[in-house]
């Protein structure tokens, strides 16, 4: 059964959940928001259908004409990144919208999807997550990807060097590259950095005024939703089991801001972006199941940062009582 | 006859300390997306360089170790109270009368156990060192799940890792370049072997080898130094006798006595004419 906004409204109110208010408009979502709240965003794949009767889907429009003012504008020629022969330049191919692009920050997947025997019709906006523990963020050399408390993942295009990094240790791949703009033009542009990265900063600016995202406003389903991050998980979990649906967002990646609903299990999902989106380059991510943190390994070993200062000083507690001993002849069979 | 400069704890401590740092300094700049695009992990063997988590995981290790050493180092230092290595007051002045020195435009000054410049060079490595570990940590925190430190934090803690890491590195380098300098090299065996030819101590460091016979440090410290002088030299002396008989044992034992009180004398007169 597919969930419209009033039931939803309905049940949140006998359920006493005050979510309801967020999903109620923009007005009295800015009444709900205080600045150092932790929002995410549900996709209902339920109800986006691609806005099949428009050129370009309502999301993307709108995401992009809003960020318009901040899209790259490099000057030319743009180098290559020597001593590779090649360089990102998106300047060019500005209109695209079927892939994220340094001016594309959302697109939609539009999907034939295997379900219960049957080819379904899947449309998807595809967007940064706003991971809760994000590896751009955490990995970037230069420390410029900022966690916010509102649980937006920005980045600081100003200081970024465009080396790329972040890109390559998102589990999805978002963050894209436009060469010939950025601070790495007047360090030292042939040997080192590559551009400046973009993707979707969930309209933090907004937020942090009380309005939704630029997405969130301008999706006549209203597939798109934005509220406080325990809120919109709590709907995700009650809708999931109502529906006997399914969520991504959750714990992929060790939890991110963004709740995808389906009634089509993600397994499938990801299975057709694979064979019918994936052309080997970054900027169509995929929908893996339970992905990883690849920060989730370091943490483990960072245990041992625990021991290691301890071992040191009992190994040499231990080395310096026999040394005052005067047992040094010993000593080379030691350590 | 040989010296000990080095003894197994201080080798020890120098060699894995260098392991690590190397290990850092390769796997740190593997955080930067540069091994990719210059080709590095082309070369056969390092086609894992490329791979950030790789690297990133092998940077810890080496930063846990790295973290038992300098703790293992502090301890050591405090519990054996060998202070030689920290700066003295005027070793800055000192320094420059060394590097004058190494141009032909002053004489070197008389040196303890280490040189005015490789006291200098200590504290700021090991301040480097202390720096790279404190900011290293604070990255390693602000990315476990569910922390969250403010951005101001994670950038400039980023800055001064890898400010650090450049100021490491030149340190290093101009570590590794004293070796360009002739005189400088009997004390890389000294770094393998711990030994030191004794001529050289009493040319290059007459005021170590002063301190060695002398009442200027703690007696225990003194002793400490003799002895190990002492065990070094029954070594040789085994070793040259190893031809002879085994029962000579005890003549042995008797002829390193011997040796000791010429070895004591010959400290006592180096001393005199200090």
């Amino acid at each position: 059964m597919a969930i419209t906004r009033r039931t939803f409204l309905k049940r949140a109110a006998l359920s006493g959940v005050t979510a309801a208010v967020v999903l109620s408009g923009t007005e009295k979502a800015a009444a709900q928001m205080s600045p150092h709240q932790e929002y995410a965003t549900i996709i209902d794949l339920t109800k986006c259908d691609g806005c099949s009767h428009l050129d370009t889907p309502a999301c993307v429009s709108a995401c992009r004409s809003k960020n318009q003012p901040r899209f790259p504008q490099p000057e030319k020629p743009i180098g290559d990144y020597w001593p590779q022969p090649f360089h990102e330049d998106w300047s060019d191919k500005q209109q695209i919208i079927d892939r994220l692009t340094p001016y594309n920050w959302t697109y939609v997947q539009h999907l034939e999807v295997e379900h219960q025997g049957r080819k379904v019709r899947v449309h998807i906006p595809r967007r940064c997550m706003h991971c809760d523990n994000p590896p751009c963020s955490g990995l970037c050399p230069f420390g410029v990807i900022d966690n916010t408390p509102e649980g937006a993942v920005v980045i600081d295009t100003d200081m970024c060097f465009g080396g790329a990094k972040c890109r390559d240790v998102c589990p999805w791949g978002i963050p894209q590259r436009q060469a010939g703009v950025g601070l790495y033009k007047k360090v030292a542009p042939k040997f080192a950095g590559g551009g400046v990265m973009y993707k979707c900063d969930m309209c933090i600016d907004l937020i942090q005024e009380g309005k939704e995202p630029a997405c969130v406003a301008a999706c006549p389903n209203q597939a798109i939703t934005l509220g406080t991050k325990e809120e919109m998980r709590a709907y995700a979990h009650r809708w999931a089991d109502e529906n006997q649906g399914h969520i991504y967002g959750d714990l992929e990646n060790g939890g991110t801001a963004t709740f995808y609903l389906s009634q089509i299990p993600f397994e499938n999902i990801d299975q057709a972006i694979k064979e019918q989106e994936n052309d080997g380059k970054p900027g169509r991510p995929s929908m893996e199941v339970g992905i990883n943190n690849p920060l989730d390994e370091p943490g483990n070993m960072a245990k041992a940062f625990a021991i290691a200062p301890v071992a040191g000083v009992l190994a040499a507690g231990l080395s310096v009582y026999k040394i005052m001993q005067g047992e040094e002849q010993h000593e080379d069979s030691e350590a | 006859m040989k010296i000990v400069r080095h003894n197994l704890a201080i080798r020890f401590v120098h060699w894995v300390t260098a392991l690590s740092i190397f290990v850092l300094i390769f796997t740190g700049f593997g955080q930067m997306p540069m091994y990719k695009r210059y080709n590095v992990d082309q070369i056969p063997g390092l086609g894992w360089s490329s791979d950030f988590m790789v690297t990133l995981n092998i940077h810890y290790v080496a930063a846990a170790i790295l973290i038992f050493i300098s703790l293992y180092y502090i301890t050591y230092l405090i519990g054996t109270r060998r202070w030689d290595i920290l700066p003295r007051r005027g070793d800055i002045k000192e320094s420059i009368q060394i590097f004058a020195s190494m141009v032909g435009l002053a004489e070197e000054p008389k040196n303890r156990k280490y040189l005015a410049e490789q006291r200098v060079a200590f504290l700021i490595t090991a301040v480097s060192v202390a720096m790279l570990i404190v900011t290293g940590l604070i990255k390693v925190y602000k990315n476990l799940p569910g922390v969250d430190v403010s951005a101001s934090l994670v950038f400039w803690i980023a800055q001064i890792h890898n400010l650090f890491t450049v100021i490491l590195l030149l340190s290093i380098i101009v570590h590794l370049l004293a070796f360009l300098i002739k005189d400088n090299r009997p004390l890389v065996s000294s770094m393998f072997t711990g030994q030191i030819d004794r001529a050289y101590v009493e040319r290059r460091h007459e005021l170590w080898l002063a301190e060695l016979a002398g009442p200027a440090i703690a007696t225990e410290e003194k002793a400490l130094i003799v002895e190990e002088t002492e065990i070094l030299e029954k070594v040789e002396n085994k070793e040259e006798s190893a031809t002879g008989e085994s029962n000579e044992t005890i003549g042995d034992c008797e002829a390193i006595e011997e040796n000791k009180v010429i070895e004591r004398n010959e400290i006592t007169a180096d001393l005199n004419t200090v």
